[in-house]
């Protein structure tokens, strides 16, 4: 299947709608002089495992997937694109309404959900976040919900079982990805009124494709060109890009990936399953 | 409320696109949240339950827009003027004989009738019967019809003498198109479904009609006695000269006298709203089954062929969904 002319592009399958997505994209790029097919996984410690042996050339990478990557090959994989909305991801802390806004520092004595282990957004971040302002695990309680554990978050279902536990007043804040809040406020804030933003953090990076340091950097970059041309305005494009979340692909800004490393590496998070 | 758009972000987001999943409601109030999460972030609502919402992972694709434009309901009109007719076809779809009643539609009403269908988009007309000709007066009808739209009369040509000829003759040949029914090359199976002798008299119908000047299209309604009357009518068709186009080979329906055939419903054809002097059916091979009756009358016009549009919409939808629901059946 990967003979010399098709790019070998793993990705995790948190959803139906994965096929779908690389269906469009695999169509997509057919008629380009880079083709590429794609491979399903069922975990992204599964697919980082793939590509280390060779056996992807590119993968749909988390966060968290990234680092461990790149942890596992001492800094020399790289990452070649992402989406838009991979440069501006932010966790979140949702109260009940009239909470108010919140520092961190005012987070001591709450009783504080939080999601999977494995998700960069609902767990390892924030629980980085806290850490850093001085609220550690014996500071408040954690309301755990390791739901889809495999997936980093993707799912967002550890996302919704920490809100249900606010609005179950099992707990007083929880901590999810912004692509849930703005999933659960798109028809208006006033649809989830019972619920406000009580902390927000800064922007930090997600999703990104990665490769290995041996794969031939202008197919690269042919098939990298490729993706960033794809439009928002074509219709075709553009049932993709909504699919995946994003307006435009964009090339890497690593930057944004510092305080997951710093995260794992204070968590001990181990680099692969 | 917060936990309604939690049950929505969770359940919809795990749907594949163009599956259905039925979301509960907790009051009647939801509803509207629901409308305008679901128009928020691209997803349908497709059915209103009781207690409950099914709605559509994506954005459904108007089934209309998926027919080709002449396909389309309310690009094609068709008009029963009368019901009755010199035959008594055994497989006739609305039971038309000499003793049907005959229910016509005036040529005043007809009038107000084609300037609505105009109005509303109609671009091509097709006027049936009975035999339309049974009126001896049909060529005001179609005098009409043809000054306002692209006409075809479905006639069996078996009256094109005395007054009704010199009639015909007078018609404009602009924008008509007479379509004859023949249903084998030989008399046999023709006569033995439409009556003895009928297949000569059609015969010389066409031949008048093409004699004069008309464009003609030969249709045949085939039975399961067919065999192999297709190929022989096929030979008959290019010794009357008749171009592809000027050839039509159907199936018997299973309606009106009909007692075997096609089964059809609204749920299986596709509409081509048909107007009688007794309502709007949903298509003119079943303009006397109740269950195909769309309107009791045509007016206003453009509301009933809404209607038809939306119904035939609702039963594609639902058919795509079920069908992508049981890809096994
Ligand atoms: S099929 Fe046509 S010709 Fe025969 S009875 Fe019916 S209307 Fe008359």
């Amino acid at each position: 299947m990967n003979d010399d002319d098709t790019l070998l592009v793993g990705a995790v399958a948190y959803t139906a709608n994965v096929v779908p997505i690389w269906e469009g994209i695999k169509e997509y790029f057919a008629d380009s002089d880079t083709p590429m097919d794609f491979v399903l996984y069922s975990n992204y410690e599964r697919q980082v495992e793939e590509l280390l042996a060779g056996h992807i050339d590119l993968a749909w990478n988390t966060n968290v997937a990234w680092v461990r990557t790149l942890r596992r090959t001492n800094g020399t994989a790289r990452a070649v694109a992402m989406r838009d909305t991979d440069l501006t991801f932010r966790t979140l802390f949702i109260g009940r309404q009239g909470t108010g806004r919140l520092s961190l520092s005012d987070f001591g004595g709450r009783r504080i959900a939080l999601g999977s282990r494995d998700s960069g957004q609902a767990r390892i971040l924030p629980v980085h976040f806290l850490t850093e302002a001085g609220i550690g695990a014996d500071d408040a309680e954690w309301v755990i919900f390791d739901s889809d554990v495999g997936k980093h978050g993707d799912t967002g279902t550890s996302d919704l079982d920490a809100l249900r536990a606010v609005l179950a007043d099992d707990a007083d804040v929880a901590a999810v990805g912004v692509n849930t809040w703005q999933a659960m406020t798109a028809g208006g804030e006033d649809l989830v009124a019972d619920l406000e933003v009580v902390w927000e953090s800064e922007d930090y990076n997600h999703c990104n494709f990665t490769a290995l340091e041996g794969l031939d950097e202008d197919r690269v970059e042919r098939w990298v060109q490729h993706l960033l041309a794809m439009d928002w305005e074509n219709p075709e494009h553009r049932h993709i890009l909504e699919l995946e979340g994003l307006r435009e692909w964009k090339r890497p800004e690593l930057e944004g990936y510092r305080s997951l490393h710093e995260a794992m590496e204070s968590q001990g998070i181990a680099d692969g399953w | 409320m917060s936990a309604l758009i939690l049950r929505l972000v969770e359940q919809v987001g795990a749907t594949p696109a163009g599956s259905v999943t039925e979301v509960a409601l907790d009051g009647p109030d939801d509803l509207a949240s629901v409308a305008r999460w679901c128009e928020a972030t691209g997803n349908e609502v497709l059915t209103v339950l009781p207690d409950a919402v099914e709605i559509h992972r994506g954005r459904i694709a108007d089934p209309l827009a998926s027919l080709p434009p002449e396909r389309r309901p309310g690009h094609r009109l068709w008009v029963y003027t009368n019901f009755h007719c010199n035959l008594a076809c055994d497989y006739c779809c609305v039971e038309s004989s000499p003793t049907a009643a005959p229910r016509v539609l005036s040529t005043a009403e007809l009038s107000r009738l084609l300037e609505a269908a105009v109005a509303s988009g109609v671009e091509e007309l097709y006027i049936t019967g009975g035999e339309p000709f049974m009126l001896i007066d049909m060529d005001e009808r179609l005098r009409l019809a043809t000054s306002l739209l692209p006409t075809t009369v479905l006639t069996n040509a078996m009256l094109f003498r005395g007054e009704r000829l010199r009639r015909l003759e007078a018609l404009p040949r602009d924008n008509l198109t007479l379509q004859i029914s023949l249903d084998s090359a030989t008399p046999g199976l023709h006569d033995r479904h439409r009556g003895s002798g009928s297949f000569e008299r059609a015969l010389d119908g066409i031949r008048c009609a093409l004699d004069l000047g008309f464009r003609v299209r030969v249709a045949a309604t085939l039975g399961e006695d067919a065999g192999d009357t297709e190929t022989e009518l096929e030979r008959l068709f290019s010794d009357l000269g008749l171009d592809d186009d000027q050839r039509v080979v159907r199936r018997v329906a299973r309606q009106g006298a009909a007692n075997s055939g096609l089964t059809v419903s609204r749920t299986s054809l596709v509409p081509e709203v048909c107007v009688t002097a007794e309502g709007v059916w949903w298509h003119p091979v079943a303009a006397i089954d109740p269950a195909m009756k769309v309107a009791d009358h045509w007016a206003p016009f453009d509301e009933v062929l809404d209607s038809v549009r939306e119904e035939y919409r609702r039963h594609r939808i639902r058919g795509d969904v079920l069908a992508s629901t049981f890809p096994c059946a």
